[in-house]
């Protein structure tokens, strides 16, 4: 049935933009400080952790308590600069991606130790009821989240274009110590990435786990945005827009009308099949700024 | 030549002692100690509900150290290794097990304990004791994994025959089927009802199969497909997310369709992580060991008693029930060894083989168990199988219904 068909395709097209808005977090860092973000699941966990830790546990109300957990996440991103990344300013950058695999293993840890291995409730922040129109069905979180992305990316765009602090950010990635010797305070910006990074991956926490339930495993979804990701092209915010449609769609559709067929979750596999595809082709991504090196 | 002094008193009082704490049964017996490992996941997707089942393990050998093991003479030393549920963890962690502990038995957790051990366990000698139910790829004779309870195929078969009896009608029962590739355990679970489904068209029909993540992020247009294929039932056995991400599809579609769980993604863990209890209204959870409800059994006396004497803190509830159950008839099998062979020199082989001479009956695992009969067709019991079920009834977990008869399902 075509109803289904678009049905399938938009529902795919809202899961691609979750995918987006967690990308939004390893863009960020990346532009930044050209540091892929192996931790961006773990960030998206203890997002969560922090939100279920105001509301649920601290019976704060969802307006008080959510905005909370926002400032706390950016505390956390700050100290995650000044412990680790502040120390490796000029460092080679596959110093500094080992170290987001270190954070990813702590991260994990210190979710484990803090909040415990239990599965948690995550608050009802959406309605649950889907967005019911004549016979297509969206639910309702997604729908929300999509738009929340749209705007994040906006926003981000505009800041990162128009704004003095965001163009600074783009020229401590270029190059650490040219963007030292033009005044800039390199670690204060990577500061913001992180901080940045880490309030995105706690919107994400939002949308992704809004009325359902959340351990550290909610952080596989860390890895379902890589996609998203790389077929944008880590630099670009908007293109992320594009790139997270086109792979929730892809996935949509295949989890409705190839996983039936073959008993298998091709859904899942899909997206990462795009993606390794990408990185044969056009190692910069759809939108990825190309370098061009003068010699 | 000096006559030899009498003794006197002092010296004949300190051998009487001597000679009555010689005599003394029990606490002059020499202790002879032997290893039981225990593979646990503390730290991997359950590490959510290993508290309970871990502590259900250890309390009942602790128990049984105290009141059974010290009237034969034996210590069953127990020390916990962390797997996180992981195939590759569990055999990268076996060799030093084996030369730590050199047990003479082994708690497993689930298929990837199986999948990493089933080929050494021979040559190595010792038996794997699982508290879950059997798995279609361990369904071999002559097995050292060995399972109190069939295959979830069988539990499950045994719920949909239930249901369709309380639906009644000729029509078989539509059932829809929501699992992972995240483990081979779960596919194997999901092939198994497949399988039953096309030898047993008039018990049940399978809507749909659904694979999907540990940790979905949405099923409303998996679960769409299935209500709109008119499922009558929803059978999940992998974890409390997917249950959880199940529900809240099923409410948003405003779809009242009986979720079936088991064990280890009960109706109280799910139930916990959905928000309360009363999410979980009208779904089941089924399998061949006692149902942790309120109600006054051996099992729960149990229970209470080594809550109170061994400080067993944790819930009475499936999983620690599960801790409990594996460990008890573990125990027994020991038992039933030591008494064979004498409490010398004992062996995972002897284990093996008083399981297969001895039952265990009902009465020696409390009730938690029913009684089991092994035999080398199988690594669980494959006579008089029967589940128990419960449900979530005006906000409270009760049972639905015991000792149900599980269906003959063929190997897949």
């Amino acid at each position: 049935m075509i109803i289904d068909f678009v049905n399938y395709a938009i529902n795919g097209a809202l899961l691609g933009l979750l995918y987006a808005l967690i990308a939004m977090g390893f863009v960020v860092i990346y532009r930044a400080s050209k540091v892929f973000n192996f931790a961006q699941g773990e960030l998206v966990v203890l997002g969560g952790f922090l939100q279920w830790w105001m509301v649920v546990s601290m019976g704060l109300p969802m307006i008080v308590g959510i905005p909370l957990a926002f400032v706390l996440a950016g505390v956390v991103g700050l100290l995650i600069e000044r412990i680790f990344f502040a120390r490796l300013v000029g460092e080679s950058v596959f110093a500094m991606v080992m170290v987001t695999i270190g954070l990813l293993v702590l991260l994990r840890g210190v979710v484990l130790v803090a909040f415990g291995p239990q599965v948690r409730p995550f608050p009802i922040v959406f309605p649950l009821q889907p967005l019911v129109i004549g016979e297509l069905m969206i639910p309702t979180n997604l729908l929300w989240g999509g738009v929340l992305t749209v705007l994040a990316a906006i926003g981000l765009s505009w800041f990162f274009n128009r704004t003095r602090t965001g163009l600074t950010m783009t020229a401590v990635a270029e190059d650490h110590q040219v963007a030292l010797s033009m005044g800039i305070s390199v670690k204060r910006s990577i500061a913001f990435a992180w901080i940045l990074g880490c309030v995105l991956s706690t919107l994400g926490a939002v949308v992704f786990l809004s009325g359902k339930s959340l351990n550290f495993l909610a952080s596989e979804i860390g890895f379902a945005a890589l996609p998203v990701a790389l077929l944008a092209g880590l630099e670009s915010i908007g293109g992320l827009l594009l790139a997270g449609v086109i792979v929730g769609v892809i996935q949509g559709l295949a989890t409705a009308y190839l996983d039936p067929l073959v008993g298998g979750a091709v859904g899942s596999v899909l997206p990462f099949a795009i993606m390794l595809l990408i990185l044969l082709v056009r190692p910069t991504g759809l939108f990825g700024w190309r370098t061009i090196e003068r010699v | 030549m000096s006559k030899p002094r009498a003794p006197g008193f002092a010296t004949l009082a300190a051998a009487a002692a001597l000679a009555c704490a010689l005599a003394a049964p029990g606490a002059a017996l020499a202790q002879t100690s032997y290893g039981v490992a225990m593979l646990s996941d503390y730290s991997g997707p359950y590490a959510d509900v290993m508290p309970m089942l871990g502590r259900g393990r250890e309390v009942v050998l602790d128990w049984w150290n105290a009141e059974v093991g010290a009237k034969l003479g034996v210590k069953l030393n127990h020390k916990n290794f962390d797997t996180r549920y992981d195939a590759a963890q569990t055999a990268s962690l076996w060799p030093g097990i084996k030369s730590e502990m050199k047990p003479i038995a082994v708690l497993g957790l689930g298929g990837p304990d199986v999948a990493a051990l089933s080929q050494r366990l021979p040559d190595d000698g010792i038996p794997l004791f699982m508290s879950t139910a059997g798995y279609g790829y361990a369904w071999k004779p002559d097995s050292w994994i060995i399972n109190p309870r069939p295959t979830y195929t069988h539990e499950h078969a045994g719920a949909f025959k239930w249901l369709k009896s309380r639906r009644g009608g000729s029509q078989p029962l539509k059932v829809g089927i929501i699992s992972s590739e995240a483990s081979p355990a779960y596919v194997d679970i999901a092939r198994g009802i497949e399988r039953y489904a096309k030898d047993n068209p008039n018990e049940i029909q399978i809507v749909e199969t659904i694979f999907t993540e540990v940790q979905p992020t949405d099923l409303s247009t998996q679960v769409r497909r299935l209500v709109r294929g008119g499922v009558e039932a929803i059978s999940i056995q992998t974890n409390t997310a997917a249950v959880v991400a199940t529900k809240r599809a099923l409410q948003g579609l405003g779809a009242k369709v009986p979720v079936i769980t088991s064990s280890h993604n009960g109706l109280p863990a799910s139930g916990k992580a959905a928000g309360g209890l009363d999410q979980m209204e009208g779904d089941y959870e089924v399998y061949g060991m006692a149902i942790a409800s309120d109600e006054d059994t051996p099992a729960r006396r149990f229970y209470e008693k080594l809550k109170a004497g061994y400080k067993l803190a944790a819930p009475w509830n499936a999983l620690t029930v599960m801790g409990m159950s594996q460990s008890l008839y573990t125990v027994r099998v020991i038992e039933h060894a030591i008494k064979k062979h004498g409490a010398q020199n004992l062996t995972g082989a002897k284990v093996r083989e008083t399981l297969y001479a001895e039952p265990v009956t009902t009465e020696e695992t409390f009730g938690m168990l029913p009684t089991l009969k092994f035999t080398k067709e199988a690594p669980f019991p494959i006579e008089g199988l029967k589940v128990n079920i419960a449900t979530i009834k005006g906000g409270k977990y009760v049972t639905a219904a015991t000792n149900v008869d599980t269906p003959a399902v063929k190997k897949w």
